[in-house]
């Protein structure tokens, strides 16, 4: 009953090349032409970037096990674009100290969440459930309704335009950060405590490892890099609004079960989940090129993570 | 209604281990038959065959004269074989009543529960333990809020709210003071004039020899011993219960006098250690020492050896070569030298989905930099899996891919690979094989001649004999007596685990 | 008879505080409004607390079963959803019957799909509801891409002023859930709720049949979701497929305030129940309390934290006297 070997992040990989080669068959899809073809990858590549780095911080949080999820991603993306757009004003000088706030922001919710979880015992969904709406609270406290400010050029040049041989900043930013994160997971000792707590916190804090630590710290830096996809979504867009980093949340946990990384924590890999983000992307621009309302890319995706859950979830049973 | 239920050879294997290999047992109406035998024997084991909870492997099973196969736990207690688990099966949340007429309600019309009807027969349960309770038992009380003992009463009294055939008592008095046993003594006796069988599964020979008829001596997985309990005395039970034959596998180790022993230097000073379940344990180990730990399960083994390596909060005084320490981590005790092999091998050993190479490494990570040198950590790894002769497909494979005997060598692997000096072992060769146990006693033969300590709690008494310079004997929380070189027997050893005097009879 | 015990306040503790937050809040309330309490009031509070006291009861069951539903404000919202688009302002009333009548099963088929996923193939609930809490959410928006629709006027009447005995309708609807709570409690269905939600390894080896009973409290808060979404419907008279969002959350911290462990198999639905009005009234306390524009979302998402933290907060307190 061996079945035929495929990873789960190649089999992602896959699905998104599928899917690609599927869009082009639509009417008004990309057709047979390859310079269209490969400006509308490029585009889909990109557009990937501020999923993937959202879905990063969710691949941390879902792989430390305890049923860890973090559904204050969202909320966190829309602060940390509004605090960047208001900080940057326009001004080259501005970025890089907006950058770090919105980091320390990210990581201070992040903290937060952590604490409820691990110190408060607040299951992590309904933490985070919470800590979104206290979120999403405290943006209006800021804005009082309305944004001010702008993003800098240095921003959409590096971010959205072209930087090197014809590819999107973006791009180039997101291969670097998938390069750091593999080696945050497979060469630093919070990458293999990380996985170990994801496995079993009895065994981990038998062998010593320190799983309170480790759990306040990858719900800290999961907000952290939440608040560097805020950084980027605005950088990308150059305008905020209230709701933009809504559209985010649920895919980037569908991202991270896409890439095959385990639901109940322990086992995956980042490129599993940067595939995974392409995938939903690649679906959701699909829906969108066949013009289908927002009812329907909901229905997709729902039914996608649900798929998902059903081939990789399953608990044992009573019966021994 | 009369019964009489027969097992005939029967044969249970967990894995590649073999929990029963030829057991046989009779039981008919009006009689108590005490099953007895040494730890891991296959006692449980045997009783969870005849009451449905585990399928056997070769042999049969008789009810009434006739062929019978157990699908499932639910089929035997329909046919009146009921248990008395040794593991709660009360749901804490609920009352006293709910847990013992759980599905079987007494109804008062349509779907609704008669309460009163349901209380009465609860408080007529209760009656036949009156007086028995600390505090006034009411069948309203949640379960969560009764003492251990009332627990295991109510425990009893919901299988025998089935109004069973066949009763099975295992353990069923390991919680209860001696008032209780009594009682309940008196009630097995009215039972069994009902017509009511009932098996006993105890380690208390005072018990065995008050109620049983007959008994059945279990050794090593076989039926070795039955006939009737007026035919027998406490010694010649204890001598069919320990092996006469030379234990093989035990590697010959140059026991050290007890005067050599006082000589060394100690490594380890435990005074008044107290915690839950433990009630003050005082003993100290030396370098290079083998020093057991025995006891019937349950008598607060564990707990000193977790509190020992800072994994449960305790008070009294641990020294630690000379030093007074606290852990109140598991890191800490590891940083000074000291290492924990589990008793749960799964639970709270092993990363099951992960690799062997992370499994070795996850205490020492650490120590591998920035980034870290996997090449480095993969060529100790490997050294050590050379080193403990693991047979494995390769250091990526998962670690659930492992035998009993191959996993448990990671797991100790991974202590050896921070070279630890005082090593822990909670029950360690529990569920592995021969083979593997053989070279695991050579190892730990290796350490402690190269000036290692080691403090080993097994639920083996074989192993404890074989292997250990002393063994300490636990009993409900304290150390109850020491066995060190010619006392070191296993006569002795199991007297003093049963709680008898061997020694008065000699 | 009943005696009061100790050991009672141990395991119905939180029971009480429900009780005491809900006087404190009553207090509160009658201070910043000081017509809190005459019958027009009374029926205004009460019918807008409706819709989540009975989402809050379908979760409390959930809960109770050891399980969670995440889905309770989508399902919420289809019913919404088909009630304002296919009764409308001017539809006829025979049919709106029918639409309601339709809507509930709408309600337990949604909770049949969640039960399906989570009892029979054995997934977990909270990542399991959360994904079919999207699936419903856009067959909300499927039916009813933008807000508008409704329902006759005639109904939203009655949902508003009908008084019985001088007390408002939700009085009486809460009444019957809480007597059809108190049947369930005498049956054996109900022992088995308990047994499954507090010790489901214990219920298995008595021989109750777990997963049965596990499908069974997801169809029950579909229903109570349903119902939810009957009443929000008739208290704002139109259509908004997400009008459920925030349902979810507030449902959860009720039932958590109410002294129902969110582990299972302790608690009750009255005190859900009473944690939604608990929510409402402070809803209410923050917009009376010259609380700016801007800062209520916060008080309130705060509020909810606090809430969901408060079991926690007390165990941790707990833990270092001792």
């Amino acid at each position: 009953m061996r079945r035929i070997a495929i990873s789960p992040p190649l089999a992602a990989v896959l699905l998104a090349i599928l899917l690609f080669l599927l869009s082009g068959l639509l009417p008004n899809g990309f057709g047979s032409n390859v310079d269209i073809a490969t400006a509308q990858a490029t585009n889909i590549l990109r557009l990937s970037v501020f999923l993937g780095v959202i879905a990063a911080g969710q691949t941390l949080v879902i792989m430390s096990g305890g049923e860890g999820i973090d559904l204050s991603a969202g909320a966190v993306v829309t602060l940390t674009a509004i605090i960047t757009y208001s900080i940057v004003n326009g001004h080259n000088e501005n970025v890089v100290p907006a950058l770090l706030v919105v980091l320390v922001v990210g990581a201070l919710v992040g903290l937060v969440n952590g604490m409820g979880v691990m110190f408060l015992k607040v299951a992590p969904l309904v933490m985070t459930l919470g800590m979104a709406g206290v979120v999403s609270g405290s943006i209006l406290v800021l804005t009082q309704g309305s944004v001010r400010g702008s993003i800098a050029p240095i921003m959409t040049e590096l971010i959205a335009r072209p930087v090197f041989l014809g590819v999107p900043g973006a791009i180039i930013i997101w291969i670097i950060f998938g390069a750091l994160m593999w080696l945050l997971l497979q060469r630093t000792t919070f990458g293999k405590n990380l996985f170990a707590i994801g496995t079993n916190r009895t065994t981990s804090r038998l062998s010593g490892v320190n799983v309170t630590g480790m759990v306040l710290g990858t719900y800290a830096l999961a907000g952290m890099l939440a608040g560097l996809g805020g950084f980027l979504v605005v950088g990308n867009t150059g305008v905020v609004h209230i709701r933009i980093g809504d559209p985010f949340l649920f895919p980037s946990i569908a991202a991270v079960a896409v890439g095959g990384t385990l639901l109940s924590g322990g086992k995956g890999s980042y490129f599993g989940t940067m595939a995974g983000a392409l995938v939903l992307t690649l679906i959701t621009s699909l829906l969108t090129t066949m013009q289908m309302p927002e009812s329907v890319r909901r229905i997709v995706l729902g039914a996608t993570l649900l798929t998902m859950i059903s081939v990789y979830g399953r608990q044992r049973g009573f019966r021994q | 209604m009369p019964i009489s239920l027969s097992a005939h050879n029967v044969v249970k294997r967990y894995g590649g281990v073999t929990a029963l290999s030829d057991a046989s047992l009779d039981i008919h109406s009006g009689e108590v038959l005490a099953l007895i035998g040494a730890n891991g024997s296959g006692k449980s084991t045997l009783s969870k065959i005849i009451n449905g909870v585990v399928v056997l492997d070769g042999g049969q099973l008789l009810l009434d004269g006739k062929p019978v196969h157990f699908s499932s736990p639910q089929l035997a207690k329909n046919l009146g074989i009921s248990t008395v688990f040794q593991e709660f099966s009360l749901v804490p949340q609920m009352s006293v009543a709910e847990n013992i007429w759980l599905t079987r309600e007494p109804l008062l019309r349509g779907p609704i529960v008669d309460q009163n009807a349901t209380r009465r027969k609860t408080e007529e349960l209760l009656a036949l333990f009156a007086g028995m309770f600390k505090s006034k038992l009411t069948p309203d009380m949640p379960v969560a809020a009764l003492p251990a003992d009332e627990k295991q009463i109510i425990e009893i009294l919901k299988a025998v709210s089935f109004n069973p055939r066949l009763l099975i008592l295992d353990e069923a008095t390991a919680s209860l003071d001696s008032r209780q046993v009594q009682r309940l003594f008196e009630l097995v006796t009215m039972w069994k004039q009902e017509g009511k069988a009932i098996v006993f599964v105890s380690h208390r020979m005072e018990e065995i020899f008050q109620v049983a008829d007959r008994y059945s001596v279990l050794r090593n997985g076989k039926t070795v011993g039955d006939g009737f309990i007026k035919e027998v005395t406490t010694k010649a039970l204890i001598d069919m219960m320990v092996q006469e034959a030379k234990v093989e596998n035990v590697v010959q180790r140059d026991l050290p006098s007890a005067g050599s022993l006082e000589e060394r230097k100690v490594r380890l000073e435990v005074k008044d250690l107290r915690a839950p379940s433990l009630n003050g344990v005082s003993f100290r180990l030396h370098e290079g020492e083998l020093l057991g730990l025995g006891g019937l399960k349950g008598q607060g083994q564990h707990p000193l050896l977790i509190a020992l390596f800072g994994d449960l909060p305790y008070s009294g005084t641990i020294v630690l070569d000379g030093l007074p320490v606290h852990f109140t981590h598991p890191s800490q005790a590891m940083k000074k030298g000291l290492a924990l092999v589990p008793g749960e091998r799964a639970r709270e050993g092993l990363l099951l989905i992960r690799s062997i190479l992370e499994n070795f490494l996850v205490p020492s990570w650490r120590e591998y930099g920035f980034p870290l040198r996997i090449g480095k950590a993969r060529q100790k790894a490997e050294d050590m899996s050379t080193r403990l002769s693991l047979k494995m497909a390769g250091l990526d494979a998962p670690v659930s891919s492992l035998s009993g005997g191959n996993a448990q060598k990671v797991v100790i692997g991974k202590w050896l690979m921070r070279n630890p000096h005082l090593l822990i072992l909670d029950d360690p060769t529990k569920g592995i094989d021969v083979r593997a146990k053989a070279d695991f006693y050579q190892l730990l033969a290796q350490l402690c001649n190269g000036g290692k300590s080691v403090l080993l709690y097994s639920s083996d008494d074989e192993e404890l004999i074989g292997l250990c310079d002393r063994v300490l004997v636990m009993h409900d929380g304290t150390i109850k007596s020491e066995l060190i070189g010619g006392s070191l027997t296993r006569s002795n050893l199991v007297a003093a685990s049963l709680g008898t005097s061997q020694e008065a009879e000699q | 008879m009943r005696v009061f015990r100790p050991q009672d306040l141990v395991y119905r503790r939180s029971y009480s505080f429900a009780l005491l937050l809900l006087v404190l809040a009553v207090v509160v309330n009658f201070i910043l409004q000081p017509n809190f309490l005459e019958p027009t009031t009374l029926n205004n509070n009460m019918r807008v607390f409706l819709p989540l006291i009975l989402v809050a009861a379908g979760q409390a069951v959930v809960i109770l079963g050891g399980g969670i539903d995440i889905s309770v404000g989508a399902i919420l919202s289809i019913v919404n959803a088909l009630l304002a688009t296919q009764i409308g302002l001017d539809g006829n009333p025979g049919k709106a019957w029918l639409v309601m009548l339709l809507s509930l099963f709408v309600g337990i088929a949604a909770g049949a799909i969640n039960g399906f996923f989570v009892a029979i193939l054995r997934l977990q609930p909270i990542i399991t509801t959360y994904a079919t809490s999207f699936l419903f959410a856009g067959f909300a928006l499927l039916i009813l891409p933008n807000p508008g629709g409704g329902v006759p006027s005639l109904f939203t009447t009655f949902y508003r002023d009908t008084t019985l005995l001088g007390l408002p309708l939700a009085f009486y609807l809460i009444a019957l859930v809480l007597l059809a709570w108190y049947g369930v409690r005498q049956t054996r269905y109900g022992r088995y709720l308990f047994a499954v939600g507090g010790k489901p390894e214990a219920a298995y080896e008595t021989g109750v049949p777990v997963s049965m009973v596990q499908f069974s409290t997801y169809v029950i808060s579909g229903l109570m979701s349903a119902f939810g979404g009957i009443a929000i419907t008739l208290l704002t008279s139109s259509g908004n497929a997400q009008v459920g969002d925030a349902i979810t959350l507030s449902s959860i911290t009720a039932v958590v305030i109410g002294g129902t462990v969110l582990s299972g198999g302790t608690g009750g639905i009255g005190g859900a129940m009473m944690g939604a009005v608990i929510l409402g009234l402070v809803h209410n306390i923050i917009s009376f309390a010259n609380v700016g524009t801007w800062w209520q979302t916060f008080v309130n998402a705060a509020v909810i934290v606090l809430a969901l933290a408060l079991p926690g907060i007390l165990n941790l307190a707990r833990r270092r006297r001792s």
